[in-house]
């Protein structure tokens, strides 16, 4: 209880008051409140006495504030209605009265505050005022009409929209009955039926779309609204609006099927298309747009038209975006190739364009952006362009002349500068020049032959012809055409013409220059000639033809084998195969041919495979000197260097043999006298000067020896004579009589009497009285001295054996020594080892040669060659 | 200066075993002097005494050019003998073909005995120098 407050009696006085009654203190704080106040407020779960104002209803507004205040001045404020919003949030309006609260004293102690809920009125005014403003201004302005229905009067009233509506005369008066049988039969007229049932016993405003039939027969589509009105709180009526949605609906159905075909078309269409508004900013984009670039609508939509992802990077292409934008928006229509990226970054060439689009009453509203690929178009006319340009350069830069000319006049109507050059013609002369002008010299029958050419071909050449220059002069020509139509169908003739006065020349050159190289080659004094893979000749020369003696004819197209001897050919064929495996050539190599007939010829020869412009071997160039006749005296040669050096070695030796005998001698000498002049003793000196003269007589005999040697070597121009050995071994016997009884020797001259062989005679002689006298010097002491001659011829050579029946000799211990000076085998007091050394000379001399076969005790053979040709 | 024992000259040539002879005997260097007129007589005797396990030369001269068989023939012989020995051996030769030379350059290097090259005429000098024991 607060202080200075009434009694409690006062306060259970308030609490029974039964109107909405709180008394406020000058805090505004509650002291005594009516039920009926705390219900009205719905304050139930509150203690409101004690509480201030502020707390049960929040912030006092600035008017109520003014009215509290001046109530507590002692002004009382007039009824007013405010609004309050309940606990649940449900709407309530108050009409508030403030009176000053008097104590008995008339000093003002608070405020009396009445309230009202006059919610269920205010609500009722309000709809009605709603209700009445909603139908004035839609039957003004739409066509929208109302009708009333007046519960207590069952009357139906209908404005006359909605008489024209149900196309009645504006005469009509409706009742329920007749205004839904207007409804169609069916379900129109029974929803209406219901929803007005219903508007009648629950007070249920209702809003349907019906359709119906006008008096006049039109089906119409409408939308009937009905609101219950209430008067204190019971239903006097209902009010409500008839709207034709016919057109509406129509229009919708024609704009949602319009619609669907602008989205189907918009969405499944190749291009890509984007809806901008004037800022460039995307309102919507087609599917074909997302799929190119991998991209989500809401990834596009809302955002700007130059950060969309398909642009390249650089920043003008950005700026350039916002300029065509700009432009767009002012009315331009945009249009241009540029290139964007797809999903993988490829750059795709686009044929884009951006149109402002307008409304109806002609403002830009917004920009419709479209891009059409053109990959394969602009590959197209990059190859379009490019193939012109190719043929262009063709036609102009060609060495072929290209004339296009009337194929029924002649006319010549184009050429390419080639033809200005060959000819001199220049372009002024088209129109002038014709084709017969260029082609004078072209027979009637020709041209002819030509002109049917064409018509039953299309085509003609190429064939030679002569082309008449501007200046008259001639120049041989390859033509050929072909007969193109035009639209016209006027008959064109293409014909291109290749100047050939080059190639003729050239064609002359080079007949030239074979004949040329046919002669060269036929005069080479060399063997030349082609073989092919297989080794067949396809080209020989003079030189070859001569070794091989044969006509050309026969010679094209055979092989080694058909000339030379097998041996030859393979070997031939070998290194043929060589040559082309290996592709080296065999250079200068000597290689030695038999023919068929035997004859050998030796060659330098040279190999060289044959290479074609593909690379591939295709046989092989030969190329052969002969050189047997170099062949020959480099063998001479080789003989006489062998000769010499024999020769040479045999002087050497014999001037070691000379020196060696000269100094044994001399050295004995000047010892002898060295002992000779310090000797006292005359009986030594004696001995010893006949020493002296021993090595005085040895010394003269060995001259003598030399002298003979000498004599034998010395003696070049050897008489060589035929000599009938038969005779001069009987002479030597005749000679030797004495000697051959003393030993009891036998000589058997087995030699033909009348076999000659080419000798120096007394050379003969003396060789034949050498071997005689030495096979009995050497003979076996047991048994008597035999000796057998025989003669035979072997090659170029006659072969004397001489055989004994003697002591032998070692031949592997003294072989080598055999035939040398002062060479000794035997302990002889006779042998004084010269007379084999002489022998052997003498028949070295003559150009035989000696050679023996010994056995130690049984005897020896020695066999003489005479030389019979040199 | 010790005598040599025994000396022994291969060679054909009289006069040349003449005067070595004498000059051994004037320098009084040998005890005893054999001679042989060829190499095949000198092996024979050398064999036989190597046989005999008999004296043999401390000191050879050996002519080159002789019959039956050479002063390299011998050479070649001597040298299959076992001897122990190092023996001097003394080419005399009046040859000045460089095969001979040779021939001595090959046997010094296969032979432990000492082998001298001398061209005649020999003198009392060299004899000397050359008749020592190897």
């Amino acid at each position: 209880m607060l202080r200075g407050t009434p009694t409690v009696t006062l306060n259970y006085l308030v609490k029974q008051l039964p109107t909405a009654t709180a008394f406020i203190n000058k805090n505004y704080e509650v002291v005594h409140v009516s039920d009926k106040w705390i219900n009205d407020f719905d304050f139930h779960s509150r203690d409101v006495i004690g509480r201030s104002l502020t707390e049960l209803f929040g912030n006092i507004d600035k008017d109520w504030g003014k009215a509290l205040k001046d109530c507590l001045k002692g002004v009382a404020s007039g009824e007013s209605v405010h609004q309050h919003i309940g606990a649940d949030e449900e709407v309530q309006w108050f009409e508030w009265q403030n009176i000053p609260w008097y104590d008995e004293k008339e000093n003002i102690i608070g405020i009396i505050l009445q309230t009202e809920d006059v919610t269920e009125r205010i609500n009722v005014e309000l709809q009605a005022e709603k209700l009445e403003t909603l139908l004035a201004a839609k039957s003004e302005i739409t066509d929208v009409g109302s009708w009333e229905f007046d519960l207590e009067r069952n009357q139906l009233k209908w404005c006359e929209i909605t008489k024209k509506i149900h196309e009645v005369v504006p005469t009509y008066e409706p009742n329920l009955d007749t205004a839904i049988n207007f409804y169609k039969e069916g379900y129109g007229r029974n929803t209406i039926a219901m929803a007005f049932d219903n508007a009648i016993q629950k007070g249920e405003a209702y809003e349907v779309s019906c359709e119906l039939i006008t008096a006049k027969g039109n089906e119409i589509t409408v939308i009937a609204t009905g609101k219950p009105i209430f008067k204190k709180g019971k239903l006097i009526g209902l009010v409500g609006t008839f709207r034709d949605i016919t057109p509406k609906i129509k229009s919708e159905l024609k704009s949602k099927r319009q619609e669907r075909h602008f989205k189907s078309i918009f969405n499944s269409s190749y291009q890509f298309t984007g809806i901008l508004d004037t800022q460039g900013t995307f309102l919507e984009i087609n599917e074909t747009a997302l799929l190119f670039s991998g991209l989500k609508e809401e990834e596009v939509v809302n955002k700007k038209f130059w950060d969309a992802y398909w642009w390249p990077i650089p920043d003008y292409v950005k700026e350039g975006l916002k300029e065509i934008i700009k432009a767009a928006s002012e009315g331009e229509v945009m249009r241009s190739e540029i290139v964007v990226l797809d999903k993988d970054k490829n750059p795709i060439p686009v044929d884009f364009s951006l149109k402002p689009v307008y409304d109806e009453h002609g403002n830009i509203f917004s920009l419709l952006a479209e891009g059409r690929m053109i990959k394969e178009m602009v590959a197209a006319r990059r190859k379009l362009k490019e193939s012109e340009k190719k043929f262009r350069a063709l036609y102009e830069l060609s060495p072929t002349s290209y004339i296009l000319s009337d194929f029924e006049t002649g006319e010549i109507l184009d050429f390419n500068s080639s033809f200005e050059k060959t000819t001199g013609y220049t372009r002024e002369h088209l129109g002038k020049l014709k084709v017969q002008d260029i082609l004078m010299t072209v027979s009637k029958t020709q041209l002819h032959r030509i002109i049917k050419e064409i018509e039953s071909t299309n085509t003609f050449g190429p064939e030679e012809q002569e082309y008449i220059k501007k200046d008259g002069t001639k120049f041989p020509v390859l033509v050929s055409g072909s007969l193109v139509g035009n639209k016209k169908g006027r008959k064109l003739l293409w014909s291109t013409a290749q100047d050939i006065s080059e190639s003729k020349y050239t064609e002359a050159q080079l007949r030239e220059e074979k004949r040329l190289l046919k002669t060269l080659i036929n005069n080479l004094p060399l063997n030349v000639y082609i073989k092919d893979l297989e080794s067949r000749k396809i080209l020989v020369n003079k030189a070859e033809l001569d070794y091989v003696g044969l006509k050309e004819s026969d010679v094209i197209g055979k092989n080694d084998f058909d000339f030379y001897d097998k041996k030859s050919a393979q070997i031939s064929r070998e290194e043929d195969l060589e040559v082309i495996n290996s592709r080296n050539p065999m250079l200068r190599k000597e290689t030695i041919n038999v023919k068929k007939d035997g004859t050998t010829t030796s060659f330098l020869s040279s190999k060289i495979p044959l290479v074609g412009s593909d690379n591939k071997v295709k046989g092989l160039i030969g190329i052969s000197l002969d050189i047997s006749d170099l062949k020959r005296k480099e063998d001479e040669l080789h003989d006489l260097i062998n000769v010499t050096s024999i020769q040479n070695k045999k002087l050497v030796n014999f001037a070691h043999i000379v020196s060696h005998n000269l100094r044994s001698h001399t050295a004995n000498f000047s010892m002898l006298l060295d002992f000779l002049v310090s000797e006292t003793d005359a009986e030594e000196k004696n001995r010893i000067i006949k020493m002296l003269m021993e090595a005085s007589d040895n010394l003269l005999e060995t001259l003598e020896n030399l002298n003979e040697v000498v004599a034998i070597s010395t003696n070049i121009n050897l008489d060589k004579k035929p000599v009938c050995l038969f005779e001069k071994i009987q002479n030597v016997e005749k000679n030797l009589t004495a000697y051959l009884k003393n030993y009891n020797a036998v000589i058997i001259n087995d030699v033909e009497e009348d076999l000659e062989v080419k000798a120096v005679p007394a050379y003969a002689e003396s060789i034949l009285m050498n071997f005689i006298t030495n096979a009995i010097k050497y003979r076996n002491p047991m048994r008597k001295p035999v000796v057998r001659l025989t003669a035979e011829t072997d090659g170029d050579y006659t072969v004397l054996s001489i055989k004994d029946n003697g002591l032998g000799i070692d031949l592997e211990e003294h072989g080598s020594k055999l035939f040398g000076m002062y060479k000794t085998f035997h302990e002889n007091p006779d042998a004084r080892g010269i007379g084999l050394y002489i022998t052997k000379n003498q028949i070295e001399a003559m150009n035989g040669k000696i050679t023996v076969d010994s056995e130690v005790g049984k005897g020896t053979t020695f066999k003489i060659y005479f030389n019979d040709k040199n | 200066m010790t005598k040599i024992k025994s000396v022994c000259i291969i060679d054909d040539d009289p006069i040349t075993v003449f005067g070595i002879k004498k000059m051994l005997s004037l320098l009084d260097l040998a005890e005893e002097i054999k001679t042989y007129v060829n190499g095949k007589e000198a092996i024979d005797d050398i064999s036989k005494r190597v046989k005999n396990q008999q004296t043999i030369p401390q000191v050879i001269f050996l002519d080159i050019n002789m019959p039956i068989m050479d002063g390299w023939q011998f050479l070649e012989k001597f040298l299959e003998l076992e001897v122990e020995e190092k023996i001097r051996i003394n080419i005399v030769t009046s040859s000045i073909d460089p095969y001979d030379k040779q021939q001595w350059e090959r046997f010094k290097e296969i032979t432990h005995h000492l082998l001298e090259f001398k061209n005649k005429p020999i003198r009392k000098n060299d004899i000397l120098e050359i008749t020592k024991a190897a």
